[in-house]
């Protein structure tokens, strides 16, 4: 009984741990033929996220975003996924942090900027970021994007490493529009 | 699976377990180079999260290995336990002590050397480099701000005497150019560039510094100038070894700098802010010294941003190395148990199946160390025991039928010995009675607990019975014991034959004792039956002389014959003459009769021989009389008068019976503690009829005297406790020979 007290208290610790960051609300656009999402990363550039980011090291925050199928009283089901990293680089010499945004691993945008705010908001605030196609979307019932956020890994004990995520996000229900 | 299986798959495994070895070797040495390498590698690699996880993996599944190798044992061992397997007690010591020897040691080793390496990786972030590296990157950015900070106010500055120009005029270009060559000059600047937006206006470089090219200013760098009113950057300066710091200052803040016209009209459309950048050439040396301190702090800060990874990922190598250790410590431990223990085992199960009787198991054990020793001794030990139960078994089979045979026997003995008319007494080495017959309880009016298991004086101590005591002195002797038993006269013939092993030891004795009460009357019986008829006879046959004489004086007396006179006194001579025969026999038996009971007396039995002879010299011609007289034989008691006439009985009939030339001898000599008298003839010998029948009474082979000779010598040599014999004599001839007791 003991044991498994101790057990339920060091998942509660680690997940007490892990839950600081959050997403935002979700706003999803359907614009065309693509789906858009806006949402934004808070309380997640911490002071281990700042230190990591001036030292020059590769600092990335993976976003997982899902496109389920709403389900009734039953899990969602997942339609499609996409992942995007955003990765910031110091350059100290030159004193500017290079973004770079990977959308499925796939190089779609890259940024130089020079104040910490702006990098703050390049890798936190997303907005209007295409990921799904209208076409993904089920014709019958509703849809919805699921967004969980990987800022880094810590370890535990020394030597347990665990992944800093977030809780997934789910954005409000929608609906593909109806053709004619 | 048989233990000889496991023993033989073990053995099959050995090329396994050194592959086993070689491989962790190959495994240890890499890790080792990986470790020496590590120091070498950057940091992002050694923190590499893929690298951790891999690590985190591997190091799962060695956890899980070991943990499953160590509670397969033990649940194995704890079974075993349960169910009280032979052998199990002895094999869960043996292998806690194996895995504790090995796990214990590791385990310390790893916590403390855990603690060291934690320690030391902490001691590095505590040293006084990260102030020292801070400060000097802080002078380097200080300088840096510096020199920004002149730009910008440079080109504040540029900008302000150029406010008046219209730069898309071309008549004021060439006011422009002086403006910013007195400017150039005299603010000391090494670049001057004049932008309209994105588009550039004029640019002019101090041909002293050596740049060649004008830089090419960053999109965003004019984009954050116009947006923020100025900006700062770094950028290479091509035909020098330096580094250009660039600051931009824009007429107007909080635009967006709109793309660049292509045509007049649209160029005529906006007017965006003229934007100034100022360069000052940093010196080549100074500037790849700042560019090496700012790299060195950064890889230091990041060495520190990843500390715990750091940390993480040399514990997570150790951590393995450790696993990896415990896992091969764990299983040899395990395995080195296994082979002590199988060995052991199979023995215990030897000794209990054999114990249980079954002398035919054998230990099939492969092991070829000082356990294989004990191996071959145990199935060699239970070879020999299979033997000796084999040897022992059909000992005892071939016992059993003996005992059988021999209680049959003893039991046909026994039931022999109880019917026997005679009786049968065994008495043991330490002269206690062991066994009495039923004829002898009879004959001894004795009941068998009154014998059986007494000693002899005990259970014969009365004065009667005592006798029978006494004759056990007398070994291979055959006694005549008068016994008074319950009032009664009884004579028994007594024979005692020692019992002797094969040592000569004497191991006890026998007495048969036979009744010759009985015997002795029905031979007296016939003796007097045969006397009565002998004593008719003897004196009939006077009588028929003195009947025939009387007869003939009284037929002559009725006649008046003249010559009864002469016949009276004929007839009188014959009756007398036949009265006087009568009379002598008459004697004879009065003699016989009242023969007195032997009184001993010291006697020179050679002066008594001597004399006895003296009467048969010469009496006979050819028949030579002689004597030999052991000369030890000085004095013996017996009653001489009597022992006199009993030689003379018999050197009558002996020089009787010897015809010449013949001879008669006497001989007498000590034999064993008896005196032995031997009268021997060259005579016509006896018949074995005559024999039995020679010492009665009125029994006669010569067909005349009284029969009373003999008879008479039998009785005096029976009254001296004596005994006499007849034998033949070799080549011919009779011998008597009398033993009497000496003293």
């Amino acid at each position: 009984m003991r044991a498994k007290l101790a057990l339920l208290g060091f998942f509660f610790f680690v997940s007490q741990a892990l839950a600081d960051a959050k997403i935002s609300e979700i706003k999803v656009t359907l614009d065309g033929e693509r789906v858009l999402a806006s949402f934004a990363l808070q309380d997640a550039f911490d002071h281990r996220l700042s230190e990591r980011v001036d030292s020059g090291l590769p600092t990335s925050i993976l976003y997982r975003i899902e496109l389920d199928r709403d389900r009734k009283r039953w899990w969602d089901q997942k339609l499609q996924d996409v992942t995007l990293e955003v990765v910031a680089m110091y350059d100290a010499v030159a004193r500017s942090y290079t973004v770079h945004y990977k959308l499925n691993d796939k190089l779609i945008e890259s940024r130089t900027l020079r104040d910490r705010q702006a990098l703050q908001e390049a890798m936190t605030v997303i907005d209007r970021l295409p990921v799904f196609e209208v076409a993904s979307l089920p014709r019958q019932g509703r849809a919805l994007l699921k967004i969980q956020a990987e800022t880094g890994s810590r370890t535990l004990l020394s030597i347990i490493p665990v992944s800093i995520k977030t809780d997934w996000k789910e954005s409000p229900k929608f609906r593909a529009p109806q053709t004619p | 699976m048989s233990l000889r299986d496991k023993l033989l798959r073990h053995r099959k495994n050995y090329r396994l377990i050194f592959g086993g070895f070689g491989v962790l070797l190959l495994l240890f040495t890499a890790m080792y180079y990986m470790a020496v390498r590590g120091r070498d590698l950057p940091a992002a690699l050694v923190t590499n999260r893929v690298l951790m996880f891999v690590l985190w993996d591997v190091n799962v599944i060695l956890i899980l290995g070991v943990v499953f190798v160590l509670l397969r044992n033990l649940i194995k061992l704890l079974v075993e336990r349960r169910q009280k397997v032979l052998g199990s007690a002895f094999k869960f010591k043996l292998v806690v002590t194996y895995v504790g020897m090995s796990l214990i040691p590791v385990l310390l080793l790893f916590a403390i050397a855990s603690e060291l390496l934690q320690g030391s990786i902490d001691r590095w972030f505590n040293t006084p480099v990260a102030p020292a590296l801070e400060r000097g990157n802080a002078v380097a950015q200080a300088l840096y701000d510096q020199i920004e900070k002149t730009n910008v106010r440079d080109a504040a500055q540029v900008l302000q005497e150029i406010r008046g120009l219209d730069l898309r005029d071309p008549h004021q270009r060439p006011r422009l150019n002086r403006r910013m060559t007195e400017l150039l000059e005299s603010q000391h600047l090494d670049l001057l560039a004049v932008y309209e937006g994105r588009e550039l206006v004029n640019a002019m470089v101090d041909t002293q510094t050596g740049i060649r090219d004008l830089p090419e200013p960053d999109r965003s760098f004019l984009e954050e100038a116009a947006k923020k009113g100025q900006a700062t950057a770094a950028a290479g300066a091509s035909g020098t070894k330096g580094s250009l710091l660039l600051a931009a200052v824009a007429s107007s803040t909080g635009t967006e700098l709109p793309p660049v016209p292509t045509t007049e009209e649209e160029r005529a459309k906006v007017r965006p802010p003229v934007i100034v950048i100022v360069g000052t050439l940093l010196d080549p040396v100074l500037a790849a010294q700042r560019e090496q301190l700012v790299q060195d702090f950064q890889a230091y800060r990041q060495l520190e941003v990843q500390k715990d990874e750091l940390k993480a990922s040399h514990m997570l190598l150790f951590v393995m190395v450790t696993l990896v250790i415990l896992l091969a410590s764990s299983w040899t431990g395990l395995y080195l148990a296994r082979r002590v223990t199988v060995p052991i085992l199979a023995l215990a199960e030897g000794t209990r199946i054999i114990s249980s009787g079954d002398l035919s198991h054998r230990v099939d054990v492969p092991a070829d160390d000082e356990l294989g020793v004990l191996v071959d001794s145990f199935n060699r030990m239970t070879q020999e025991l299979a033997t000796n139960k084999g040897a022992l078994e059909l000992s005892n089979r071939e016992l059993t039928t003996s005992n059988e045979r021999l209680a049959s026997e003893r039991a046909l003995i026994a039931a022999i010995l109880q019917n026997v008319a005679a009786g049968v007494v065994s008495i043991d080495s330490e002269g206690k009675i062991f066994t009495c017959n039923g004829a002898a309880l009879v004959m001894l009016r004795q009941r068998e607990d009154e014998v059986v298991g007494r000693a002899v004086a005990d259970a014969w101590g009365d004065r009667e019975r005592s006798k029978l005591a006494a004759v056990l002195t007398e070994s291979g002797s055959n006694k005549e014991v008068h016994l008074t038993l319950g009032g009664e006269w009884k004579t028994f013939d007594v024979k005692v034959t020692a019992l002797r092993d094969a040592e000569d030891a004497l191991q006890g004795q026998v007495l048969v004792i036979e009744d010759l009460t009985e015997l002795i009357k029905a031979q007296q019986l016939a003796a007097w039956n045969e006397a009565a008829r002998r004593i008719a006879h003897e004196i009939k046959n006077p009588l028929t002389p003195i009947r025939l004489a009387a007869e003939r004086l009284q037929r002559k007396s009725r006649l008046g014959d003249p010559g009864l006179t002469a016949a009276i006194e004929e007839g009188v001579d014959i009756i007398v003459r036949e009265v006087v025969t009568l009379q002598g026999m008459v004697d004879e038996f009065s003699r016989y009769a009242r023969m007195p009971r032997p009184r001993p007396a010291p006697v020179d039995l050679d002066r008594l021989v001597t004399e006895t002879l003296h009467l048969y010299r010469n009496l006979k011609p050819g028949v030579d009389v002689g004597s030999v007289v052991d000369p030890t034989l000085a004095t013996v008691w017996i009653d001489g008068e009597q022992v006199k006439r009993a030689l003379i009985n018999l050197l009558d009939n002996a020089v009787e019976a010897t015809e010449a030339p013949g001879r008669v001898t006497v001989l007498a000599r000590p034999v064993d503690g008896h005196l032995e008298i031997q009268v021997t003839d060259t005579g016509r010998g006896i018949s074995p009829d005559a024999k039995e029948k020679l010492f009665l009474p009125y029994y006669s082979t010569k067909g005349r005297g009284t029969g009373l000779g003999l008879a008479i010598v039998h009785r005096i040599v029976t009254d001296h406790q004596g005994s006499i014999r007849v034998e033949d004599n070799a080549p011919q001839g009779t011998v008597f020979t009398v033993e009497l007791p000496m003293g």
